[in-house]
């Protein structure tokens, strides 16, 4: 996952020379900022229809976000952050496929309940044609925490119209799954994760700017998830994944068009092709309206079984996010601002459907559909 | 050719087409300056809504190296 300061710090670093910079140097925001966001995000009941034991409640989850980007000096910036989740719900535990009947769903038992907290932070220095950032973040639950860190540089080039990006990070984390001995889990296990990513960011023309880049992730250690019977799943995952993002400013429209591409592979087997489109409408000086539209298609991944295997070592799966299936979803958010606050609202409503599978393949009873909404200030200062 | 070379190939061909872009001097990128041009306008929307796709879908990644997991499911 993209941690928030490393995308606050990236933002900020990429606001491209305006009129009241050097020509040449790179800088600093100018202002502090502190922003707040509390989300509520609920999947729907599962089909009823479906469910052959337990709760057809799914999870749901609020989330507080907190954070501060400010600069310090001429040549550095600062980022600190932090979130907390409260979680409550059922999610699948296993599927059964039984003759002449469609697979059916067993939910999970007890309504689980659970925290996350996070806590990360970043640092930036500046130089005449580029910076470089250092960010670490640490999060903890009740059965995993996961400590992660990062390396990133930039360089512009061709008179600040290009910049090549490039990065490294690492994850390491730690299981410790609930009831592991009353449902036979594991009591612990870990699991590593490295990654590097390159990107070129080129302006086009004074209304529009691409940036295309490439990842690879390998993961290795306990992947398999520990509340769901019988899955078992390789112990290495490498994942690649090219990203092109396009930023076009239409002065007639007093608009901004995103438009945001994603092709994923990894060596589970799974493909998928992500398009996302907002358009960010300025409504006067102070109202923004954006609206958008993201579609995603994925491949089944080999080892996936919509019914469950119960066949002890092999390695298999019914995770429904390993199965074929598509989702395409519709956000909006709209803005205002206030002397130096900005205050937002948005919400997105996602639905999962298997007629969207990328090539067909396995898949599964169990997607979810759900509805977030969060609420927004930030403040400048 | 296998799925790793294709997306390098890829990455490439479409660094070359960059090459033929307009000048833009200084005095010109006012526009390209705005908030809703950045490459993340709102960052801590953008956090969540990753992490809310890492736990939902099979696929994560993408312009960064990746960041923490977490126990989602």
């Amino acid at each position: 996952m993209k941690s928030s300061t490393l995308l606050a710090l990236t933002a900020s670093a990429l606001a491209l020379p305006g009129l009241s910079q050097s020509a040449k140097a790179d800088a600093p925001p100018a202002t502090t900022t502190l922003a707040y966001r509390v989300s509520d995000y609920q999947e729907d009941a599962i089909d009823k229809a479906k469910v052959l034991v337990g709760s057809a409640d799914r999870y749901g989850i609020s989330v507080q976000q907190l954070q501060l980007v400010t600069p310090v000096g001429d040549n550095y910036s600062l980022s600190l952050g932090g979130s907390r989740e409260s979680m409550s719900g059922a999610s699948p535990w296993y599927t059964l496929s039984l003759p002449g009947s469609a697979t059916k769903v067993i939910m999970s038992g007890a309504t689980i309940r659970e925290e996350r907290n996070e806590v990360n932070a970043a640092g930036r220095r500046y130089f005449d044609n580029g910076s470089i950032s250092v960010n670490a973040a640490y999060s903890k639950e009740h059965d995993y925490q996961s400590l992660s860190g990062g390396l990133e540089a930039e360089r512009h080039f061709n008179d600040n119209l290009t910049t090549l990006t490039g990065g490294a990070g690492f994850s390491s984390d730690e299981l410790n799954p609930t009831d592991a001995s009353k449902f036979n889990r594991i009591q612990a296990a870990s699991k590593q994760s490295r990654s590097v990513f390159i990107a070129v960011t080129q302006i086009l023309n004074s209304n529009s700017l691409v940036q295309s880049g490439l990842s690879y992730a390998h993961m290795s250690g306990f992947l398999n998830d520990p509340y769901k019977l019988f899955d078992k799943r390789p112990d290495t995952r490498s994942q690649w994944a090219w990203t092109t993002a396009w930023r076009q400013f239409v002065p007639a429209a007093n608009a901004a068009l995103h438009a945001d591409y994603r092709f994923y592979h990894d060596s589970f087997g799974i493909d998928s092709h992500t398009l996302q489109l907002e358009w960010y409408q300025n409504l006067g000086n102070k109202w923004q309206v954006v609206p958008g539209v993201r579609v995603y298609r994925q491949s089944a991944a080999g080892f996936f079984h919509s019914g469950s295997v119960f066949t002890p070592g092999i390695t298999t799966s019914s995770d429904y996010r390993l199965s074929a299936y598509g989702a395409i979803s519709g956000t909006v958010k709209l803005q205002v601002e206030i002397d130096k606050f900005t205050v937002s609202v948005s919400g997105e409503r996602y639905l999962s459907r298997t007629g969207l599978a990328l090539r067909g393949g396995e898949t599964s009873p169990a997607l979810v559909n759900f509805t977030r909404l969060s609420l927004g200030v930030d403040y400048r200062f | 050719m296998r799925a790793g070379g294709k997306l390098l190939l890829l990455m490439l061909a479409c660094s070359t087409l960059l090459t033929a872009c307009t000048p833009v001097a200084a005095w010109e990128r006012g526009t390209l300056a705005k908030p809703e041009m950045a490459l993340e306008s709102d960052p801590l929307a953008a956090t969540l809504q990753n992490h809310v796709y890492f736990s939902k879908e099979a696929s994560s990644g993408g312009n960064s190296a990746s960041g923490g997991g977490c126990g989602c499911n």
